[in-house]
Order: C-alpha cells, then structure tokens, then sequence
C-alpha cells in the first residue's frame, strides 16, 4: 500500500473538496470543457519544469512511496495527477467563496 | 539564491505580472480571491506537509538546491510561491474562459457591496432627491 501514498493523498484532495460541487453548489466539475482548458497553461508549464527540476536533480520521488512509472528525467506521473488535482481543488475554494459572499450579500 | 526559490518567486511574479500587465481581469483585488487563497494555504500544510516530511518524504529536495527555510514542518518557504503562481495562473485561466460569468460575479458583488454598506445614507439621499 505504501507504493500508492502520492495517489492516496491526491485522492483524498478529490474527495475532500467534491462537496464543495455536490452541496455547496460550485460548478467546477459541472464545465469539463472549461476546466480542462484552464489548466492546460498551468499544467504544461509546471510539467515542463517538474521534468527539469527532477533530470537536474532539484527534486526526486521515493520509489517507497510511488507507483514506480516515471516520464524521462524521472518524474513521478503522480505529479501529472498533482498538477490536475491541486488547481481543481483551488478552482472549487475559489468558486464556493464567491457563492458564499454573493448570497451574504445579497441579504 | 538557489534555484527552486529563484525559479519559485520568479514564477510568482511572472504570474503577477501577467494579470496586472496583460489580462487585467481584476482578480488579485476580490475579496474572494484572498480568502480562497488563505484556505489553499491552510489545506496546503497537511498536503504538502505529508509530501515533504523528513521523516518519510514522497519528495525528496537536494539541500544545495532550495533555500533550507522550513517555517511550518519540512516544507520550503519556496513552496508557497510555487503554489501561490499554480493556483493563481489556474484561477486567471478560469475567469478568462468564463469572462461574462466572472465579471457579472464582481459587478453583483460590488453592487451588493454597495447596497449593503451604504444603504442606509443612499436610501436618505434618494429620498431627498425625489
């Protein structure tokens, strides 16, 4: 199980935040199309850098605690999976303040 | 300076500069913006706290290459640059994609603003101009 803890951890970032779609009424998930393009720029970027900083040697993944494939230079592809989650994640905190603050000041 | 804090503060600034040059979307000055990027922060120490732990790490730093500061558990004071560009430049990329939808939002949001904060003295003036 200890191979899966980078995956485990982003699972539960998935999970975690998912009420912020089901019951606070955030539409992240609900516009795939959006969403997938908004973190096209991020993602090509930080991957970009991830696979520099991991062939430079700047960072490295335990091989205890990843699944164990790699893109070339070493980088763990639980980092794609990072680089998808985390940004959603914001995206939803994001969307729900707003909501939140719009209802407050609408009374 | 090392590289991962150069490239880290680097990247924020670039992201910066980016809204306040190019987009001007207007988002670093929403209440809402802020306060979503508090509780990012907050959820990021457990988060990046578990990747980052000296005692069991999933990423492992070369010490030569970050700025060896840690001030909350084993995470590199250059992470929440690094973290505060990802987010935003995702953000700016939403609100672009969802231009109407963003600035109906700001502009319901400051009328509301509006409203609420001066409706008492609005309501009198508008009643001694009528």
């Amino acid at each position: 199980m200890d191979r899966f803890q980078y995956l485990l951890l982003m699972g539960a970032c998935v999970l975690i935040t998912l009420p912020l779609e089901l019951c606070l009424g955030s539409r992240v998930w609900r516009q795939p199309r959006r969403l997938a393009i908004s973190l096209l720029p991020a993602f090509a970027l930080f991957v970009v850098w991830d696979i520099w900083a991991t062939s430079t040697g700047t960072w490295d993944f335990n091989p205890r605690y990843t699944v164990g494939l790699t893109l070339p230079g070493g980088m763990a592809i639980e980092e794609l999976v990072f680089f998808t989650v985390i940004p959603i994640c914001g995206l939803l905190t994001l969307e729900t303040v707003r909501r939140i603050l719009q209802v407050w000041g609408s009374h | 300076m090392p590289i991962y804090p150069t490239l880290a503060v680097a990247a924020a600034v670039v992201v910066v500069l980016l809204e306040l040059r190019v987009l001007r979307s207007g988002l670093l000055r929403e209440p809402a913006y802020w306060i979503s990027m508090g509780i990012c922060f907050g959820f990021m120490i457990p988060v990046d706290g578990w990747l980052t732990k000296h005692s069991a790490p999933i990423v492992l730093y070369r010490p030569d290459d970050t700025s060896g500061i840690y001030p909350i558990w084993d995470i590199p004071l250059e992470e929440y640059a690094y973290a505060f560009a990802l987010l935003t430049l995702v953000m700016l990329a939403w609100d672009r994609l969802g231009r109407k939808e963003a600035v109906t939002y700001r502009a319901a949001f400051r009328a509301s603003v509006r409203g609420s904060g001066s409706s008492a003295s609005a309501g009198t003036h508008r009643t001694g101009a009528a």
